[in-house]
């Protein structure tokens, strides 16, 4: 059940709050050194299916918001025996039917610099090397922060709240000549 | 033998969509291959920053440009959730019909590309044709062949016309009076076993540690539907299986396609019987001057590929302030398909790619 | 459709050859894809028109740009259309590559294609009709007869300037120049 889950992580973990605005979402903001450890101990709990990781940037707090969604594959199923019979032991009481954790926290925006969770989730992978490209987090640990989707350079990643995208397109693609115009 | 890099895509025939690959191979075993996409990016979830929360449906279903109904579905939950709109009983009905039928017709685009990759050019003819059927069904009901815009806050744009109910039953009595010969001259077919058995193959351990979902999880055997677990529209009234394979390869993730394929169509036919009567939507307020309550929101649902996730937040304007979209071709096109691609050969590269089921403009978006 | 006219095939035989075997060259450059497949497939049938898609670009003489294009996307245009033998014929299709349709605040899409390489003929509309790809075809044989679709004579001409328009989009080219004469050439 959601209250035993959060009783658990009040219980280990200091500094954290937790907040359920839906039965099947648990909202926990974190301090940065402890995201990790929060992440292994769901997965450990059988939350094992790291839905995506998000960033937002808060830009009047001059802060940058990782956000981990974290789901579990064993809790969908239906029938009751699925849940038994599953190997990560989580009984049908541990776990709030396909709900989702979304764990937060906050990194300053001037050095934004973070650690990797591929050691706890495989997957996130892509998700850490698409927020460094498109907001400029570093990922320590990650073995391939090369760009992803991107084929120009930009001064301020693209996402950021500065980055002004219709300026971007006035000083650049419109400043690109018509090769009619330009003959006479 | 030496080493080589090749660049498979983006033009290259047997490519879905506009992505390359980096192969690094040894006579025509893959030792490492390396997803390369962003081709398709146009950072909508930028874009979608500086439009008002209804400029954005347009915007929204083009991200997946095969079936961009569940796109406007989970942006319009999403809007719902943060606003706490109601949504009237009948809309749920027509919208899950409608979501099932743009499943279907989904998912006969991929049986297109997979029968026409593997050599069954009559059973690519069938599908596409098929899928012209449907998309007959949503331009009678929305206007338009491919992008449609009919998933509303509050609803949907406008209720079923006079013996729309009529046609859909139809169209779907034609194309299921078929399923006996796409069985004969494909599913049961020895070439296709042949085709593609052990092909891609993944284990379900691998699949869940990599973040796969949708037809890759269930064909390693795992029941995850979010149709059924967090159920959403009016999938929890009916009465409806998942379907699973156990060997997690291309053989059995065309099966389960197949198969739920066939299940939509039967949930369509219960949802239409059992769909009451009432009103189609609630009137919203005036969009142009629509401010939602701060918060945020994360909402998914089960698209024709896999568990699709929106991640908005809204700071109390007339926009939202970030969206992020969580889709089912992210991990299955960048993780799991460097996975497979290993020790693969190069001619299965397509045969790998398109069983897989990758939209690249929902990889990149 | 003059297609069974044997007094024309006598008198331009070159030009009754391009109008009818429009081949296409299967690039996926955007989601205006979507509609390629039913018009190859059975119930539109593009190959009523002699348009069929082809694997490479030195088979193709036809480049249907199907939808948005993005600055990396732009690269493997130049790429395949340069590859293609003439004469060849460009066709943009849908609103996106004509002026950004509604990607045009994006940071990552060409607005305007014809910047970079020369087009014959727009198919506007997002997503348009199968119909409408028909209509262009019959509109370019129309401008072949005429002998205005002349894009590829163009590019050849002012190489200069779009090789200047392409390395301004994409930075440094690293591939060699096609022509070495042309307007704006040095």
């Amino acid at each position: 059940m959601i209250s035993a889950l959060k009783n658990d992580l009040e219980s280990i973990f200091k500094d954290i709050q937790i907040s359920a605005p839906e039965d099947d979402r648990l909202i926990i903001n974190a301090q940065k050194d402890a995201v990790l450890t929060i992440l292994k101990f769901f997965k450990d709990k059988g939350y094992d299916h790291l839905a995506m990781i998000s960033c937002t940037d808060w830009i009047e707090e001059d802060e940058f918001e990782l956000i981990y969604i974290v789901g579990s594959y064993s809790v969908y199923a239906p029938a009751a025996e699925d849940i038994t019979s599953d190997k990560s032991g989580v009984s049908k009481e541990a776990a709030f039917n396909g709900g989702n954790i979304l764990l937060k926290t906050r990194i300053s925006r001037k050095d934004p610099r973070f650690i990797t969770a591929i050691p706890v989730f495989e997957n996130s992978e892509p998700y850490e090397r698409e927020i460094h490209e498109l907001f400029g987090v570093d990922f320590k640990g990650h073995p391939r922060l090369t760009p992803l989707f991107l084929e120009r350079e930009y001064k301020i990643p693209p996402f950021r709240k500065d980055f002004d995208t219709r300026r971007y397109v006035k000083d650049f693609f419109d400043q690109i000549p018509f090769v009619e115009n330009k003959e006479k | 033998m030496r080493e080589l890099e090749l660049y498979f895509g983006p033009q290259h025939l047997g490519m879905v969509g506009n992505f390359s690959i980096t192969l690094k191979v040894e006579g025509d075993r893959i030792i490492e291959a390396a997803a390369n996409p962003g081709y398709l990016h146009r950072g909508f979830e930028k874009l979608m920053e500086l439009r008002t929360w209804i400029q954005n449906f347009p915007l929204v279903c083009r991200i997946n440009v095969v079936e961009p109904d569940p796109m406007e579905m989970i942006y319009a939950m999403a809007v719902e959730k943060l606003a706490n709109l109601e949504v009237p009983e009948r809309a749920h009905y027509i919208r899950s019909i409608y979501l099932e039928l743009s499943r279907v017709s989904s998912h006969l685009f991929g049986l297109w590309a997979y029968s026409n990759m593997l050599g069954f050019d009559t059973v690519a003819q069938w599908a596409m044709y098929h899928r012209d059927l449907v998309l007959d069904l949503f331009e009678e009901l929305t206007g338009g062949r491919v992008y449609h815009i009919y998933i509303w806050p509050g609803g949907v744009r406008r209720d079923f016309p006079d013996g729309f109910k009529d046609r859909i039953v139809n169209t779907l009595h034609t194309i299921g009076g078929c399923v006996p010969d796409y069985d004969a001259a494909f599913f049961n077919n020895r070439l296709f076993y042949e085709r593609s058995k052990g092909i891609g193959q993944i284990s379900q351990e691998d699949a869940k540690r990599l973040g796969g979902v949708g037809q890759v999880l269930r064909a390693t055997g795992v029941k995850h539907d979010i149709r059924k677990a967090e159920s959403y529209a009016a999938y929890n009234s009916i009465d409806w299986d998942i379907h699973t394979r156990e060997d997690g390869d291309a053989y059995s993730r065309i099966w389960v396609i197949r198969n739920e394929m066939i299940e939509s169509v039967h949930m369509i036919f219960k949802l239409l019987d059992a769909m009451p009567e009432g009103d189609a939507y609630k009137k919203v307020q005036n969009p142009f001057k629509w401010k939602i309550p701060k918060g945020e929101a994360y909402v998914k649902i089960e698209s024709s590929r896999g568990e699709l996730g929106l991640y908005m937040v809204s700071n109390g304007g007339d926009k939202p302030y970030r969206v992020n979209f969580r889709t089912p071709s992210y991990t299955h096109g960048l993780t799991i398909l460097e996975k497979m691609l290993r020790n693969a050969s190069i001619a299965d590269v397509g045969n790998i790619m398109i069983s897989l089921y990758v939209v690249a403009p929902e990889i990149d978006r | 459709m003059d297609r069974n006219d044997i007094k024309k095939w006598f008198k331009s035989p070159d030009k009754m050859g391009d109008k009818y075997s429009l081949w296409a060259i299967y690039f996926c450059t955007g989601c205006g894809i979507i509609e390629i497949p039913p018009v190859i497939t059975a119930r539109w049938d593009a190959e009523r028109f002699g348009v069929i898609p082809v694997a490479t670009p030195r088979q193709s003489n036809l480049f249907l740009i199907t939808g948005y294009v993005s600055v990396k996307t732009l690269r493997a245009i130049i790429r395949t259309y340069e590859q293609m033998p003439e004469p060849k014929y460009t066709v943009g299709f849908g609103s996106c590559p004509i002026n950004g349709g509604m990607y045009w605040d994006s940071y990552n899409t060409i607005k305007h294609l014809d910047k970079y390489i020369p087009i014959d003929g727009w198919i506007a509309g997002c997503m348009p009709r199968p119909e409408a790809i028909f209509v262009a075809v019959t509109h370019l044989w129309t401008l072949i007869d005429q002998g205005k679709a002349k894009a590829y004579v163009k590019y050849r001409e002012k190489y200069g300037l779009y090789r200047k328009n392409q390395e301004m989009a994409l930075g440094k080219l690293d591939w060699p120049p096609l022509y070495t004469t042309g307007g704006g050439n040095d």
